[in-house]
């Protein structure tokens, strides 16, 4: 083995969600422990017409300059989040070696709703109605991409599409690459926008939503028994990583350490969870193991917890197996939804904000934990208290699984 | 020339965002910054509104304002390319 500094650092957040679009709404949203789901105008008539929405803040004029009209929903949330994660680390593109900083961003879809309106424009109107940029706005990467462009981020860029986990993906081969010496800074998250009609209309096909229409606040309802599926939602969130030595050098700010993370594949099925979990329950031993610790030394759980009958049951089994001294679990799926590639960079955020703030928040809508594993989920109120070391679960269509470990700095 | 047609000031301002007070007549696409996809999708948007049908390259790329108004003006009236 070569020997290189595997310290990695988060010392910048940014997050656009559903429960606030900067730290202290977004955690106070979290802490209220309330869901954000709600019916939208575009999705009415359709079998599922509620969706976890970014709402209140104008992208526009917040993402700024010439270029919003070139971008996709996605990547101007991207942006949003990648700046306020820079800014947060005290970091400025004006100064830093552009060649050393990284971006790795995760995205499932990409531009879908710019890829349907050029498909109907085509059917309607014929190829001269169809956008020259439908293309590269379209693509996954780019929110990589515009990132990259905005920030004079020249060292390597990726893109992840690694369905629901591709945030937490991202964050894990950003730590990769600092730990591999070819970056200095990364720049690491997940985005996703695909409230349209047709993808909301497809996932609810397919059985994965709830079909709670009569109370779409009661809908996200991480490992309650009466939970039907997961709630869509929207966002990005972004962490500044660098190695801690680089941070202290340069004395910055280390809002928690990445002490390890883990990623597996089921290889089993498209989209249900291998039999038991035991290859998920691989990924977050594997990032344990590699933070350094014993099983029984994990604080915390931030949970995949998606609210479908089948993820919770898996992830529930995977949790009381492999930590059996019951650290608390939150899920904050339950107020922001499933933001899909978005939500393993928001549960990563919300989890160093855990560790600094020594306060776990509770999951929405579960009043009581009642089927047969033995979980201690906080439930109704945030609950005080510090904790040193927490992992984070993302699991994605394709069998993907990822776990992130944190250490409080 | 001194009144450009008012749709692409509209365009330029809120769909790509120019200041407005840099819109004059002798103003280029490039003195405004628009890119080649930025013009390309102009001519879509011009396309989609107007009617008017143009290759965004050869009319658009480095003409001045006045002369993309008088084309556009030109091209609208007569119904069409």
């Amino acid at each position: 083995m070569t020997q290189v500094d595997m310290s990695v650092a988060v010392t910048g957040m940014g997050m656009v969600t559903p429960a606030g679009a900067d730290e202290e709404t977004f955690w106070a949203g979290l802490c209220a422990g309330r869901s954000t789901a709600r019916r939208q105008d575009e999705l009415a008539g359709l079998p599922v017409d509620f969706a976890c929405a970014v709402e209140g803040l104008d992208l526009d004029e917040a993402v700024g300059g010439r270029s919003v009209w070139r971008m996709a929903r996605f990547v101007k949330l991207a942006l949003i989040a990648a700046r306020q994660a820079v800014a947060d680390a005290g970091l400025s593109p004006a100064e830093w070696d552009g060649g050393r900083v990284g971006v790795v961003l995760g995205v499932g879809v990409g531009g879908v709703s710019v890829l349907i309106d050029g498909a109907r424009k085509l059917d309607a109107r014929g190829p001269d109605a169809v956008s020259p940029l439908l293309v590269p706005m379209m693509i996954p990467n780019a929110a990589a991409g515009e990132v990259a462009i905005a920030l004079g981020a020249r060292g390597p860029s990726m893109a992840p599409a690694t369905a629901c986990a591709s945030g937490a993906g991202a964050i894990a081969l950003g730590r990769d690459l600092l730990a591999t010496g070819q970056c200095d800074v990364v720049v690491a998250g997940g985005a996703e926008a695909v409230l349209t009609p047709l993808v909301v209309t497809a996932f609810a096909r397919m059985g994965a939503l709830s079909r709670r229409t009569a109370d779409p606040a009661g809908a996200s309802r991480p490992f309650a028994a009466d939970r039907d599926g997961f709630v869509i939602g929207e966002g990005a969130a972004v962490v500044v990583l660098e190695r801690t030595a680089d941070v202290r050098a340069r004395g910055g700010r280390s809002r928690a350490l990445l002490a390890g993370t883990g990623s597996t594949t089921d290889a089993y099925h498209p989209t249900a969870p291998g039999p038991n979990g035991t290859v998920a329950q691989a990924a977050v031993a594997a990032a344990v193991h590699q933070a350094g610790w014993r099983p029984d030394e994990v604080g915390h759980v931030n949970a995949h917890g998606t609210s479908t009958p089948l993820n919770d049951a898996m992830e529930a089994g995977l949790i009381s197996r492999l930590f059996p001294h019951r650290p608390p679990v939150t899920a904050p799926k339950g107020v922001v939804g499933h933001t899909l590639a978005a939500a393993g960079a928001i549960e990563a955020v919300a989890t160093v904000l855990t560790l600094e703030r020594g306060v776990i928040p509770p999951i929405a809508n579960l009043d009581a934990l009642p089927f047969d594993y033995d979980l201690d989920c906080v439930t109704k109120e945030p609950r005080v208290q510090q904790v040193e070391t927490a992992v984070s679960h993302s699991f994605g269509f394709g069998g993907h699984n990822v776990a992130l470990a944190f250490r409080r700095a | 020339m001194n009144t450009l047609h008012p749709k692409i000031a509209e365009v330029l301002t809120q769909t790509f965002k120019v200041p407005a007070e840099d819109i004059r007549p002798d103003s280029t696409m490039d003195s405004l910054e628009m890119d080649s996809l930025a013009v390309a999708e102009f001519a879509v948007i011009i396309k989609e509104h107007l009617g008017v049908d143009a290759d965004a390259d050869k009319l658009y790329k480095d003409a001045t304002l006045a002369e993309i108004s008088a084309f556009i003006g030109g091209a609208a009236m007569s119904g069409r390319r």
